[in-house]
């Protein structure tokens, strides 16, 4: 397991930012969802020994985070959501202090500080001042010096926070190349659940310092076996009509119709309605549930 | 476009120990301020006072051994008592004492305009650019990140003071060519250890926790100057016959009170003194050149140098243990200045 964390409890006088915090996530790229003040930074934080939890444990990469912080710091690389930078220092000699300050040497990371801002397509800009860069540069300026020691996790707190489709784009890619390519594990934390949904294929849903939900994206966007995703040939207003003649609810959705089956009907319905209609049913697959719909769902849920 | 553009490439180095990691934040510290043209300028101005303490000591290793290499420069000794030029081997621990006290006292000049020039930024900056999650989310303590940015201080201080003074000392050793030199110095040696690594920590101390204060480094720098500037002129006005405490409102002053009692100076221009009245007459009577070979026309006597505490009018002084409990105090103030501005991570955003 990529990270366990059992029974973590963290309080700030009387605010309870994690409560009883249990899960275990798999290697690969995880998606940290919750809304604000749902524990996700003091979850971060945890994990890389920076606060002193109040009860529980937890492992990182199978290393224990009160006790060996500084070694979990040294083999994971972490993006604060803050903006950051360091004072007074070019692109290049910001990712190889970076660098320097978690035990590379001074060659070795000067080295390694031009690979990764080649990688990151930060190499044109490498000797201009990093005060002087674009939010988005200074995100992959941030990126790149989080993975200049080749760390096995990445750590992301709201990497897109504030930036423009286009530089949110680049980041997001970034991400996935960097998990699905190169095999980094990624741990993603955002409450903007298109961009989990870009890179990672795990998901977990915090909220009230608590895990409300947690899975595969994939099996948490169940297929629901009464509903549907319908196209036709023909005309679908006219089609849904017919379907509502016969108790079944039809909304057409872009270029689709949603059918909602009533507990007494089947699929044949649907065949036998299209057939009576002299219409062609085109595509008919179950209806999958959206992240959005699985995290609005994990928030409504009592805990 | 890279040349060769190889993609994203692992890397399989080895990752250093934890120990002297706050010396990667030094390194960065002293590099980033010797780009700053007035700070090498004040480190090149601080390197004549060295030079002068090692020609003295050189002078004075000569001088003991009468060697014939000062034959040309002779008559400038000739105004000194026959006492001292008939045995300067005994006198050689108080010579050596005020030459590095007057060293010292050019140093702790030159080391409040250094502090000034290279402390401001240290803290003020990471926190005007937020720079301090990056520090603490990477392998470091917050010890480490304080040992790092007192390092760039700590660097900068020492060479000025203390390593010159090493070298000073051991150029004299060199040329005395006398084994009991040791024996006789090395009081010396241990008070300009002491006294360099006092200056250090407390200016150091002090200008990381003005640092802290503030996200703009001119307000730190006024800050600086403040206690440095205005608590002398409080001092000198304040001043009065009979009023012991006003010398403890200046920095400087309390600073080089506790050198004076490391390398126990009132001791050592007592002798001086004692060594000129005594020599008074016989050098009136035997000279009549000054020291730059002017006749002087029988008036000339080398002016006994009055310890300060001695001085016609002088204010009572506080005993420099005072003026210990006020650099202690500052000390401890800016610790705890420093430990409540640069917090930890471990606090809700």
């Amino acid at each position: 397991m990529l990270i366990e964390l059992e029974d973590l409890t963290k309080t700030y006088g009387a605010i309870t930012a994690l409560a009883g915090l249990s899960t275990a996530l798999p290697e690969g790229a995880v998606g940290l969802l919750g809304p604000n003040g749902a524990g996700k930074t003091t979850m971060i934080r945890s994990l890389l020994g920076l606060i002193a939890i109040d009860a529980g444990k937890g492992r990182v990469l199978g290393m224990d985070v009160v006790h060996q912080a500084l070694a979990i710091r040294q083999a994971v690389g972490f993006v604060p959501e803050d903006d950051c930078l360091f004072p007074g220092v070019t692109g290049v000699q910001f990712v190889a202090y970076a660098g320097e300050l978690v035990g590379m040497g001074a060659r070795d990371a000067l080295q390694r500080a031009h690979e990764v801002l080649d990688y990151v397509d930060l190499g044109e800009a490498r000797y201009r001042s990093a005060e002087s860069y674009s939010t988005g540069m200074k995100q992959r300026l941030k990126i790149a010096s989080a993975i200049v020691h080749d760390p096995r996790l990445l750590i992301l707190d709201e990497p897109t926070n504030g930036m423009d489709p286009v530089g949110r784009d680049e980041v997001l890619a970034l991400c996935r190349d960097l998990s699905r390519a190169k095999g980094m594990n990624l741990l993603i934390s955002s409450h903007l659940l298109p961009d989990v949904e870009a890179v990672c294929e795990y998901v977990v849903v915090l909220g009230k310092g608590r895990v409300l939900a947690q899975g595969r994206i994939a099996e948490l966007k169940q297929a629901h076996d009464r509903q549907f995703e319908l196209r036709v040939r023909g005309d679908q207003r006219r089609f849904a009509g017919l379907l509502a003649e016969r108790g079944v609810r039809a909304e057409p959705v872009n270029d689709h119709l949603l059918v909602d089956l009533p507990p007494d009907s089947t699929v044949a319905t649907l065949w036998e309605t299209a057939e009576s209609a002299a219409e062609q049913i085109r595509s008919m697959r179950p209806r999958r549930s959206t992240l959005e719909e699985v995290f609005l769902r994990a928030l409504e849920e009592p805990s | 476009m890279p040349i060769l553009d190889q993609g994203y490439q692992h890397w399989n180095g080895k990752l250093g120990g934890h120990a002297l990691r706050w010396l990667t934040i030094t390194r960065q510290g002293v590099r980033a301020q010797l780009k700053n043209r007035w700070v090498v300028m004040t480190l090149a101005s601080a390197l004549l006072p060295a030079l002068v303490l090692g020609a003295f000591l050189v002078l004075w290793g000569l001088f003991e051994q009468q060697s014939s290499i000062l034959t040309p420069i002779l008559f400038l000794f000739q105004n000194l008592p026959e006492e001292l030029r008939a045995g300067p081997k005994g006198y050689r621990s108080t010579f050596w004492v005020l030459a590095f006290t007057q060293f010292f006292e050019i140093q702790l000049f030159v080391g409040m305009i250094l502090t000034v020039l290279v402390g401001p930024d240290l803290v003020s900056q990471d926190l005007r650019l937020n720079a301090l999650p990056l520090y603490f989310s990477r392998p470091l303590r917050r010890i480490d990140y304080f040992l790092g940015k007192f390092g760039v201080i700590a660097a900068f201080l020492l060479t000025i003071t203390l390593i010159p003074a090493v070298l000073a000392y051991v150029v004299g050793l060199a040329f005395s060519l006398d084994p009991m030199m040791v024996r006789d110095t090395w009081r010396v040696l241990a008070a300009s250890f002491a006294f360099s690594l006092i200056v250090t920590l407390s200016a150091g101390l002090l200008m990381l926790a003005f640092s802290s204060l503030s996200k703009n480094s001119r307000q730190v720098s006024a800050m600086w100057l403040g206690l440095w500037l205005v608590g002398n002129v409080a001092s000198g006005v304040l001043m009065q016959p009979g009023r012991a405490w006003p010398p403890l409102l200046s920095y400087t002053t309390n600073l080089s009170r506790v050198r004076d009692a490391f390398f126990d100076v009132d001791h050592e221009w007592e002798r001086v003194g004692e060594l000129f009245r005594a020599g008074k007459g016989v050098v009136r009577s035997s000279s009549g050149f000054g020291p730059l070979g002017m006749r002087r026309r029988g008036r000339f006597s080398p002016p006994p140098p009055p310890p300060p505490s001695e001085s016609a009018g002088a204010p009572a002084q506080a005993p420099w243990t005072w003026s210990a409990g006020v650099l202690a105090a500052l000390g401890t103030a800016s610790v705890v200045v420093l430990s409540t501005r640069v917090r930890s991570l471990d606090r809700l955003k």
